[in-house]
């Protein structure tokens, strides 16, 4: 079984390719390049490194968020025709699922904290759990201070991932229990996304391009302005 | 013969169609967010990028299946790659991308407004050159004067707001809802055109436009005579604008030694600019190319039609290619 995976959801580029045999080939570009013109060939440069043919490929696994709208949105949309074109289901996996199962050998309670701009975080806790981790809190949007009223108040040791951990140290390095994750794992990674997905297709959770639901966690403001004018 | 899928997302409408040889449609699906957008009184950018998502690849699996063609026998993938909403036309360009690369077909990428100038060949193969195109929407008024495939005079293009735009503005201000543009022409239907002599401007100088004057015109008339019917103030507002796109379009026909006069975009949907046009052709012995109203709105046929043109002329693109929200029309 090779699974394509494609992450787009935060500052970087990612692609990878997996076999039964574990990953083939990847790439991760430097933050803050154009997604939507590093992808295309992102993916036919990492084909070409894993020595294998697109149309062998059999799912294909996207960051389906919550991240930056428009990359997001760049992977979603490239990974969903691929998938329509080769007529292979697609596994979604969330981009905080991603940042905490890079620190998935962390005895710690894991905090994804993710730079959603604007001054917010996009985040959700995790704890470790054999062959992973575990989601045990509902993904969310918060402020930077927020948040830090969340860890201030549990009685865990936490390790809090992500580039909004790092973006906002000041904010977070000081609680005493919670210790930040370095740079190294602060992005979601492409090669997480084909690990996770794998186990996900052995246990068949595979969605039809058309029902992939992505992540925003966030309403467009039009939308959010609207609800305010007709609730009040 | 060449099969070119196209896909369209620079506003609205998420589109897909296959079509042969730049001039027989096979499929044109288009799905419409208008309703989506009308609760908020116009098109908002993030609203219509999450629709795009959900709805492209059902739409491209659509014009495929109606086409009846298998990808191998398509020649190329081609996409809208500007003018329009950066958000969402980078989700066509990243699809359409994405094809290509599994399909191991050229991508091609397609100026929007190069679309609207195709989509009357689309009805009329044999197209005659040289040919002046008015092509009015929301977005764009502007005047070309085509001398061949690819080869484009912009003769003029408005100074402040877009036709469609006036029509927009217009019908918010009377409190007539979103669209503005259809709703004003069925109103303008039962309206005396004469009934408001509304300004003209710039008419006989030049072939730029300026709405944002007259727009400001049927707010003060509106304020100063409340009583007034909306649907006269809606057929003299139309009769403005027409009058207007219309005069400088026939003035640069002649002055061009141009054969046939040719509408596209949404505005090119309007009842009494498709009635003016023919009129002012059959007067002047022209031939008037008036695309069917599913061909002036947004679609991806016509988009099928000019990258047709494209890809003979300039062959495929990089992989690498993105999407200009500002791309303007390739003149000489
Ligand atoms: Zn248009």
């Amino acid at each position: 079984m090779l699974i394509l995976g494609i992450e787009t959801a935060g500052t970087q580029v990612g692609v990878a390719i997996a076999g039964q045999e574990g990953v083939l080939a990847s790439a991760h570009s430097g933050r803050d390049r154009r997604h939507a013109e590093s992808l295309t060939p992102m993916i036919e440069f990492v084909a070409s490194q894993a020595r294998i043919e697109l149309k062998d490929v059999s799912a294909v696994a996207v960051d389906i968020g919550p991240g930056l709208f428009t990359g997001l949105r760049v992977g979603l949309a490239s990974a969903m025709a691929i998938a329509h074109a080769l007529g292979v289901q697609m596994i979604g996996v969330s981009s905080l699922d991603l940042l905490a199962f890079s620190s998935r050998h962390s005895s710690r309670r894991i905090v994804t904290c993710m730079d959603a701009r604007r001054n917010e975080v996009f985040t959700a806790d995790y704890r470790a759990v054999p062959g992973g981790v575990q989601r045990i809190t509902e993904p969310m949007v918060a402020s930077p201070a927020e948040l830090r009223g969340e860890l201030v108040a549990l009685k865990d040791d936490v390790l809090l991932v992500g580039d909004g951990a790092l973006r906002y140290a000041d904010e977070f390095g000081s609680i005493e229990h919670v210790e930040l994750a370095g740079p190294d794992v602060a992005h979601p990674s492409a090669r997480s996304l084909v690990d996770i997905a794998h186990h996900k297709a052995v246990r068949e959770e595979f969605v039809p391009a058309n029902e992939l639901e992505p992540m925003y966690l966030r309403l467009p403001d039009a939308e959010i302005n609207w609800k305010t004018r007709n609730d009040g | 013969m060449g099969l070119i899928l196209a896909i369209e997302t620079s506003c609205d409408e998420t589109a897909a169609s296959v079509v042969e040889s730049g001039t027989n449609v096979l499929s044109s699906v288009v799905s419409s967010q208008i309703d989506i957008h009308a609760r908020y009184g116009g098109v908002v950018p993030e609203v219509a990028s999450r629709a795009h998502v959900e709805m492209l690849t059902p739409v491209i699996a659509q014009a495929m299946v109606e086409a009846g063609i298998e990808p191998d026998e398509l020649t190329a993938v081609a996409a809208t790659v500007g003018p329009g909403l950066i958000g969402s036309l980078l989700i066509g360009v990243s699809a359409a991308k994405s094809l290509a690369l599994v399909w191991d077909k050229p991508f091609v990428p397609v100026n929007h407004l190069e679309g609207h100038l195709y989509a009357a060949s689309l009805e009329e193969p044999d197209m005659p050159m040289p040919v002046v195109t008015l092509l009015v929407s929301g977005g764009h008024t502007m005047l070309v004067l085509q001398e061949g495939h690819g080869q484009y005079r912009l003769l003029g293009e408005t100074l402040d707001d877009a036709a469609g735009e006036a029509f927009d503005k217009v019908a918010r201000y009377l409190g007539l809802g979103y669209p503005g543009g259809p709703i004003i022409d069925r109103m303008a239907a039962d309206g005396d055109p004469m009934a408001i002599s509304f300004p003209r401007a710039m008419m006989n100088d030049g072939y730029d436009f300026s709405f944002s004057g007259l727009k400001t015109s049927v707010v003060n008339h509106v304020r100063k005579n409340p009583d007034a019917a909306d649907v006269d103030v809606a057929a003299s507002f139309q009769e403005a604008v027409v009058d207007v796109l219309v005069t400088k379009a026939r003035r640069a026909v002649h002055e061009y030694g141009a054969e046939a006069l040719c509408i596209g975009g949404g505005v090119a949907a309007n009842s009494g600019l498709r009635e003016r046009v023919l009129d002012v052709c059959v007067e002047d012995g022209l031939r008037a190319l008036i695309p069917s109203r599913s061909m002036c709105t947004d679609n991806a046929a016509m988009i099928a039609a000019a990258g047709w043109w494209r890809w003979q002329s300039d062959g495929g693109a990089s992989l690498d290619h993105g999407a200009d929200s500002s791309l303007r029309l390739q003149t000489i």
